[in-house]
């Protein structure tokens, strides 16, 4: 049940950690990275270009798109691997300028846990909610002793003694029982 | 009569909320409804410039027509106005005479043009015909308008005395508009 709690505390949190302002994007320094060149340059720039959306389009990245836009930023891209920048330093300089908007994936930071692993903590949440319910309800039926259902047994009788003749009358009646009194039974009498 | 009967027959307890059901329903529905009511007076298309308050990012471009490059250091002491714009773009010939107009009246303000994706020759024919009052500069392979975080034309960014960026502003600027925001580019309150 720690576990629901604590995830519904987290949704809980969502306003607030929104209202707090964005950490800032690290700034550029010198490349991390080194120098690439030939076929391997133009996979990693197609890689990053997967990891940019581009401005003027609607959704897509800057590797898919043959917008001038796009081609200028794959151009950089390029570039800033050629000098030996690597993928992180590379998407925060356009983060510096495009905003958090320009990655295609929101890395992970503040409120963006949340998108990560927000999903996966309503799945466990709600897992412990089946489980917590599976185990209240097996348990609610050992303490009443029986796997059947709530109805008295046929040798039960109300306490109440005018309640009672009336059942012993109604079973003679309904089953030719003489006295109500079940055939086997052996107890049940006064 | 000799077994006792079984008091759990009685008629089942008037149904109550489960608290755990209460609290799990409002820790979902109540941050969403924060989310929507915080967001509710906000334009979901326009993206916040993560620019603005921060040092405009450095350029060196050539003017149209030859001349001497300008660049952002050359403005240091004065306010800038830099208007992103092409001549392909309709609504940067409305906001064009508004412009020029500004650029002669706020003369200790500089005014800077920078032409996003189009060509020279295009760009000379259309100030000869509409006049130009400011520099227009060439931004060859969108470098500038990439760091600016330029979305599409026109965008117009007001930078103070010491370089940094106080506004951005999308779309067609007139007289009015532009007064306020050199207004607060020199410091003063809008």
């Amino acid at each position: 049940m720690s576990r629901l709690a604590l995830a519904l505390l987290a949704l809980a949190a969502v306003p607030a950690v929104a209202a707090a302002p964005t950490t800032a994007a690290p700034a550029i320094e010198a490349p991390r990275s080194r120098p690439l060149s030939g076929p391997e340059l133009d996979a990693r720039t197609n890689d990053i270009g997967g990891l940019l959306r581009c401005p003027v389009c609607q959704g897509l990245s800057v590797a898919d798109s043959s917008s001038s836009m796009a081609r200028n930023m794959k151009a950089e891209v390029r570039e800033k691997l050629a000098a030996g920048y690597d993928q992180e330093q590379i998407l925060a300089q356009f983060e510096r300028s495009y905003g958090e908007f320009v990655r295609l994936e929101p890395p992970m930071r503040g409120v963006n846990w949340l998108v990560w692993f927000g999903p996966i903590a309503v799945l466990v949440g709600g897992a412990g909610v089946v489980v917590w319910a599976v185990k209240r309800s097996s348990r609610g039926s050992e303490a009443t002793g029986s796997t059947s259902s709530d109805l008295p047994s046929r040798d039960t009788l109300p306490s109440d003694r005018r309640l009672a003749a009336a059942v012993r009358r109604v079973r003679e009646l309904a089953y030719g029982w003489p006295g109500g009194i079940p055939p086997t039974a052996g107890t049940g009498t006064s | 009569m000799a077994t006792a009967p079984t008091s759990e027959a009685a008629p089942p307890r008037p149904s109550r909320l489960n608290p755990w059901v209460l609290g799990a329903g409002l820790a979902v529905v109540v941050p969403l409804l924060a989310v929507l009511v915080m967001n509710l007076g906000r334009d979901p298309h326009s993206i916040r410039s993560p620019l603005v308050g921060r040092p405009a990012p450095a350029f060196s471009l050539a003017p149209v027509g030859g001349g001497a490059p300008v660049s952002l250091d050359s403005l240091r002491g004065r306010p800038a106005v830099i208007n992103f714009w092409a001549t392909w773009c309709v609504p940067c010939f409305e906001e064009h005479a508004a412009l020029a107009a500004a650029a002669r009246t706020f003369d200790d303000v500089q005014f800077l043009g920078v032409v996003y994706e189009d060509e020279e020759p295009r760009t000379q024919e259309f100030l000869a015909q509409r006049g130009s009052s400011y520099p227009a500069l060439m931004d060859p392979e969108g470098r500038t308008a990439i760091a600016f975080g330029v979305f599409g034309v026109p965008e117009t960014f007001f930078i103070d005395a010491r370089g940094q960026i106080v506004d951005k502003y999308v779309g067609p600027l007139n007289r009015g508009t532009i007064a306020a925001l050199i207004a607060r580019a020199k410091g003063g309150s809008p």
